[in-house]
């Protein structure tokens, strides 16, 4: 097959620009994201994080740019004619089926239960069968250590367990890329250890995840990349011992100055 | 004389004496109440489904739907479907066009009652905090999916409280149809009084009648729907 440089990198963001108005929130943002890798996003409130990962999965419709998944544009099909029109809601979605996302408040079902939740768009989204989907989702829920809580009803569980739910409901989408909105800031501080290494654990097996967070010294342990948004832009990237260590931008030092006091 | 017309008022053989006429012009109150609600469930649904929609003219439809039927009159409804719309029809269609008067009464009801049935339909589905739902568009579920597994199973139960009190209304909307000659018991007891010429034992029957059931349905259907409501999901 072809070399490693040519084949398209996961999550390919190009010039991405996205406004509310007059307000221009990502004013031209370009990454890219490679298999298995772990990226963490960081930066002030209003910086644009959950914004830009919102784009991602067309959740937010960017203004300009473009988010290619596998090399291929999720907003845009470009015909062997040179033509490009643009994708339908239905098409959006199916590209949304191999993008995970986890969010700050776990936005579970409460009429569901836990394993309900889980299997609920591995059946009704991609139709597999009935068994094969209870089997794969008690697989995902073991992943996240909630075995035992398949057939209880969200409201019952701790935060930190909600949340592995939700992560558990997103990894039975077998997704290609994993998308994590400050998972742990709606958490007491002791229910975040135990969601962070359920994420760890991820990581650990090979998960391509991107990964908004205010937690710095997980993002530094987890991260291959990380990246500092400031004003809509990426204003500085590199390695996580470069960005949290030795940062070249002033802002970001300032940025981590500030959180640690 | 007061205590004489009240002895009358309360004698209420006479009422009892006329029982099957007037339980078979109850009956009509209950189809002109059931075929209502089916006609009021299904437009004030498309209603709602209307004045959620992200689409700007469906909005409008059905804000427009709403605004029109929730502000009729009952009565006023009734006389304009019964009376205007067959001639407004007829000029149309160029042929005459007549509706009899339990079609009249469940096009009235069915509309007026579709207004308030879809603003109690529309609050249940808005009360689904959005991001369920942008949790169910990120695993690629669609719109109709969406409504059907995620949103509905939640806003009936939050709805039906309020649905529920819409039907004790639409209940109660049915003794008017006698207005329009349906036979139903309020038709019925005036027939009746024109034979006796004892209006107060017949009127007080009904009311008492009505009273009773309308009474007992909604304290049946309040504590069914609340007992059901709170069944939280654990
Ligand atoms: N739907 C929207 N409509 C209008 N403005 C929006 C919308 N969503 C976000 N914004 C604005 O865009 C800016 C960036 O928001 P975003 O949520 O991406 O920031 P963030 O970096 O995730 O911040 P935080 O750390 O607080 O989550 C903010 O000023 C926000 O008010
Ligand atoms: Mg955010």
């Amino acid at each position: 097959m072809a070399d490693a440089a040519s084949t398209p990198p996961c999550v390919e963001v190009v010039d991405l620009h996205k406004r509310f108005g007059p307000l221009e929130v990502l004013r031209g943002v370009s990454t890219r994201v490679d298999r298995g890798s772990v990226v963490s996003i960081i930066g002030a409130s209003g910086s644009g994080k959950s914004t830009l990962l919102r784009c991602i999965n067309y959740l937010e419709l960017p203004t300009s740019g473009e988010v290619r998944i596998d090399g291929e544009a999720v907003g845009f099909e470009r015909r062997p004619d040179g033509q490009v029109r643009k994708r339908s809601a239905r098409e959006i979605a199916r590209f949304r089926q191999d993008l995970g996302m986890v969010f700050q408040q776990f936005n579970l079902w409460p009429h569901l239960t836990v394993l309900g939740n889980v299997v609920e768009a591995p059946l009704r989204v991609r139709g597999m069968p009935k068994r094969e989907a209870m089997e794969l989702g008690r697989a995902c829920l073991a992943r996240v250590q909630l075995s035992e809580k398949a057939d209880e009803y969200p409201a019952r569980l701790s935060g930190g367990q909600q949340q592995r739910v939700a992560i558990a409901r997103a990894l039975a989408m077998q997704p290609k890329v994993m998308l994590f909105d400050e998972a742990t800031s709606a958490l007491d501080p002791e229910l975040t250890g135990e969601v962070l290494e359920v994420m760890r654990g991820l990581a650990a097996d090979g998960t391509t995840m991107i990964v908004v967070t205010h937690e710095m010294a997980f993002a530094r342990e987890v991260s291959d990349r990380a990246i500092y948004l400031h004003n809509g832009l990426i204003e500085e990237e590199g390695p996580p011992a470069q960005v949290f260590g030795d940062p070249k931008s002033d802002r970001c030092r300032q940025f981590l100055a500030k959180l640690l006091h | 004389m007061f205590s004489q017309n009240l002895r009358e008022m309360l004698d209420l053989a006479l009422f009892w004496e006329y029982r099957q006429i007037l339980l078979a012009g109850l009956a009509f109150n209950f189809y002109v109440f059931a075929v209502s609600a089916v006609v009021a469930v299904s437009l004030g649904f498309l209603a709602a489904l209307g004045r959620v929609n992200p689409l700007r003219p469906l909005r409008w439809l059905g804000a427009i739907h709403v605004e029109t039927f929730r502000n009729a009159p009952d009565y006023v409804m009734l006389v304009w479907v019964h009376f205007v719309l067959p001639l407004l029809l007829s000029q149309m269609l160029g042929q005459r066009i007549t509706f009899a008067p339990f079609v009249s009464a469940v096009i009235a009801l069915g509309l007026v009652y579709s207004g308030y049935l879809a603003e109690t339909f529309r609050t249940g589905i808005q009360a689904v905090p959005k991001g369920q739902i942008e949790a169910a568009r990120a695993c690629g579920m669609g719109g109709a999916l969406i409504m059907r597994r995620i949103i509905l199973p939640q806003a009936v139960r939050m709805m039906l409280p309020e649905a529920m009190n819409n039907f004790v209304s639409l209940f109660k909307a049915t003794t008017i149809v006698s207005l329009i000659t349906v036979p139903d018991l309020m038709y019925r007891v005036s027939m009746v009084t024109q034979q006796e010429m004892r209006p107060l034992p017949l009127y007080t029957g009904a009311a008492i009648t009505y009273f009773l059931l309308i009474w007992g349905v909604a304290a049946l259907a309040r504590a069914g729907s609340e007992r059901w409501r709170r069944k939280i999901w654990a």
